[in-house]
């Protein structure tokens, strides 16, 4: 088998590669992160990761903190975002959800935002940003179809957060999840489409811990 | 100290194991919904949960790096941890050591530099505890720390050597612990091979020193592969869900 | 994530039509799994996931002297730990205002209600057992009252007692159980939005302008408390008191099969 899951620390081949998720240390290429590995193609496709963010690229995030010069947004990752006051046209206000595009990451860690749009109403869900590429999908096909079945109005950011509003918001963020879940597994497109086209189904999660003999009693909706 | 009653009885020890079994070790990770990373660890009859935040803004302001991300640790005993008498929250002079030496295990792991003016935060919480929590809750944070997908250079693993009597063992419990003539506890990067973390406390020879770091090593490789198959786990039943059906 | 997951707006749509971000009415709970003797080393142990909000309570029991004011009983101490690997919001060091609160109305509950049969733990003039309750969230999601009830209230109702002799406790072997007489539940609302909703998670804690815990047995009212700026209407207040005495039928249920009576 060429691909297997790897972890941090694994040693992915005895001569240098550049890889996303990976560090050269002597002549060796070792894993940082837990991904799926392609001995043949060299590649390595990561399993969990943390956003980095690139120029041109678009976010989500929440209006920290609005001040004369500059608002301060909450990205949910180890940057604060940054919009300068004097390019936005109208002000905005705390809590605000907004849509930005990256323009740079700059020399004290913080992401300079331009373009900001308010998004007003609906929610957010957070997902990891290594699922992200695979929620969107080949140029958008996997979260036109969420956004199509559901009649859910989605905007998704790099950095991991998805707004919704409007239209069936329960299945969206259930069909969502499930490709958070199973990015890594083959024919996903497929069974999320099949998934769509059912009626809204109640959405219920199962939190049970570890199977024991200790006494259990559960009770659902009551 | 000189051991009281006979921790080995015909080369086996009062558990059943040999001296250089371990007891047995289970891991689940992400069992925290809220943390970036989490993982809990039955080790013997230990009970630990570990759960990683951040990397996110170290606060207070004046204690960020801006050159590289700090590594804060929590180790703590919950107060009903132990069979013997209630024990007081938070943390007492021991929980500090533990927690700092933790600290820096991970620290030397992390790829810090990677998050300037960053801290990334490792909760150990002990609900049960029986000899070797500190080693247990390295193990368990280095799979939480796997799944919150922060870069490391290694995954640690860490497991206690002592002696008892003038036999070397390995992975010594509570009532080993109390009676034993040394306990040893090891981190250790299992692909470079580095030490990471060493505690003594006892008498020993130069050669039970490398008697006893050869046996942590053996030992290593079962807890690395118990990790390794805890993260894959999940991952590879969605995956085989499809594969067959 | 510390952010708000969900906007006003969002909410106001949801709950014009009955119904909450999760699913459930108005007037519903999360699905609780309740599981006693996760933690051997204490007397008494509960695990609760309360939908997302997951506690594990511990009860300890040691030897203590009796309080002044009841020499021949024994003391009960409640603690709680909002520790901080359950949520972005909470900080490592002394416990918050907010987790004292937690901890006193669970206890009040439990001390009203007499969960504890209190004059069966004197052991000799100035010399009684102490009962500690140490309720431990690992992850948050609101309402930390009624978590911590019902682990508290299943951690004790499962516990062991441990046996005084020769001046020495033990702890092991055969022993019986700790005395108890009654179980009290509790139910928490809050005012979200303009509506009164039962059980809020912390999405909907983040908009709550008041809160009210009812703690009651089969037939008594045993503590209740008011929390946050906001008020309720003595209506409000009523019909609350109404639907715990309702609710608590299940929640007692949940109990009993948790601690296999």
């Amino acid at each position: 088998m060429t691909r297997k899951i790897v972890v941090p620390g694994e040693v992915l081949a005895e001569r240098p590669l550049r890889l996303n998720g990976a560090i050269v240390e002597g002549s060796k290429t070792c894993a940082t992160v837990m991904g799926i590995f392609d001995d043949e193609k060299s590649l390595l496709i990561p399993l969990e990761g943390l956003w980095y963010p690139k120029s041109e690229e678009k976010v989500i995030g929440i209006v920290e903190e609005a001040k004369l010069n500059s608002y301060t947004i909450n990205l949910n990752a180890p940057y604060k975002g940054i919009l300068i006051a004097k390019f936005v046209r109208d002000p905005i206000d705390n809590n605000a959800i907004i849509e930005a595009t990256v323009r740079e990451l700059d020399k004290t860690g913080t992401v300079v935002l331009v373009r900001p749009r308010v998004l007003t109403g609906g929610k957010l869900i957070y997902v990891k940003p290594s699922k992200i590429p695979r929620i969107i999908g080949r140029g958008n096909t996997m979260i036109g179809q969420v956004s199509n079945g559901t009649s859910t109005t989605i905007e998704v950011g790099m950095n991991g957060l998805i707004w919704m509003r409007g239209g069936n918001t329960d299945l969206a963020t259930e069909a969502i999840m499930k490709i958070q879940e199973e990015g890594h597994t083959s024919g996903l497109t497929d069974r999320i489409s099949s998934m769509l086209n059912l009626p809204a189904r109640q959405h219920t999660e199962t939190y049970g811990t570890e199977e024991g003999n200790n006494v259990r009693s559960e009770e659902k909706g009551y | 100290m000189k051991a009281k009653i006979d921790l080995i009885v015909n080369g086996k020890r009062l558990d059943g194991r040999g001296p250089e079994d371990l007891r047995e070790i289970k891991i689940t990770p992400n069992v925290i919904r809220n943390a970036a990373g989490s993982a809990y660890i039955e080790w013997g009859a230990n009970k630990i949960i570990s759960a990683v935040y951040g990397p996110r803004e170290a606060l207070p302001k004046h204690i960020s790096d801006p050159n590289k991300a700090i590594i804060k640790c929590r180790y703590t005993m919950a107060p009903f941890s132990s069979l013997e008498e209630h024990g007081k929250p938070g943390m007492n002079r021991r929980a500090v050591e533990i927690s700092k030496v933790t600290a820096e295990v991970f620290e030397d792991v992390i790829l810090v530099d990677s998050f300037p003016g960053n801290e990334i935060s490792i909760f150990i919480e002990v609900l049960q505890g029986d000899g070797g929590t500190r080693a247990a809750g390295i193990t368990c944070a280095a799979v939480a720390l796997a799944t919150s997908g922060i870069p490391m250079r290694d995954m640690p693993y860490a497991v206690s050597a002592g002696r008892i009597g003038e036999t070397v063992v390995l992975d010594l419990n509570k009532v080993e612990d109390n009676y034993s003539e040394a306990d040893m506890p090891v981190a250790i990067s299992p692909r470079t091979g580095n030490i990471n973390l060493l505690q003594m406390d006892g008498i020993l020879t130069r050669e039970q020193f490398g008697q006893a770091i050869g046996m942590v090593k053996k030992a290593g490789e079962t807890i690395t592969r118990i990790q390794k198959e805890a993260l894959i786990k999940p991952y590879q039943e969605i995956a085989e869900k499809y594969i067959e059906g | 994530m510390q952010i708000r997951a969900i906007t006003e707006e969002y909410l106001k749509s949801r709950y014009s039509r009955n119904l909450r971000d999760d699913n459930r009415q108005l007037t519903e709970y999360r699905k609780i799994v309740l599981k006693t003797g996760v933690v051997p080393s204490a007397e008494g142990s509960a695990e609760i996931f309360l939908g997302n909000t997951h506690v594990i309570t511990g009860v300890k029991i040691g030897l203590g002297e009796p309080m002044s004011d009841t020499p021949e009983d024994g003391n009960l101490i409640t603690s709680n730990e909002l520790l901080p690997m359950a949520s972005e919001a909470f900080d490592a060091g002394p416990p918050s205002p907010e987790s004292i609160e937690i901890a006193r109305v669970v206890d009040r509950g439990i001390r009203a209600a007499g969960v504890v049969d209190m004059s069966k733990l004197f052991i000799e003039a100035g010399k009684v057992w102490e009962v500690f309750i140490d309720v431990h969230v690992f992850n948050y999601d609101g309402n930390m009252f009624d978590a911590g009830t019902l682990s508290a209230v299943a951690a004790l109702l499962s516990s062991r007692m441990p046996k005084y002799e020769d001046g020495k406790v033990i702890r092991e072997g055969d022993l019986g159980r700790l005395p108890t007489g009654n179980i009290v539940t509790s139910c928490t609302y809050a005012k979200v939005v303009g509506k009164v909703i039962l059980d809020p998670d912390s999405n909907e804690e983040a908009f709550a302008s008041s809160r009210i815990t009812i703690a009651n047995d089969e037939q008594y009212i045993r503590a209740m408390q008011k929390g946050l700026s906001g008020s309720f209407t003595q209506g409000e207040i009523e019909s609350a008191i109404e639907m715990s005495f309702e609710k608590s039928k299940t929640l007692r249920e949940i109990i009993k099969k948790a601690v296999g009576d």
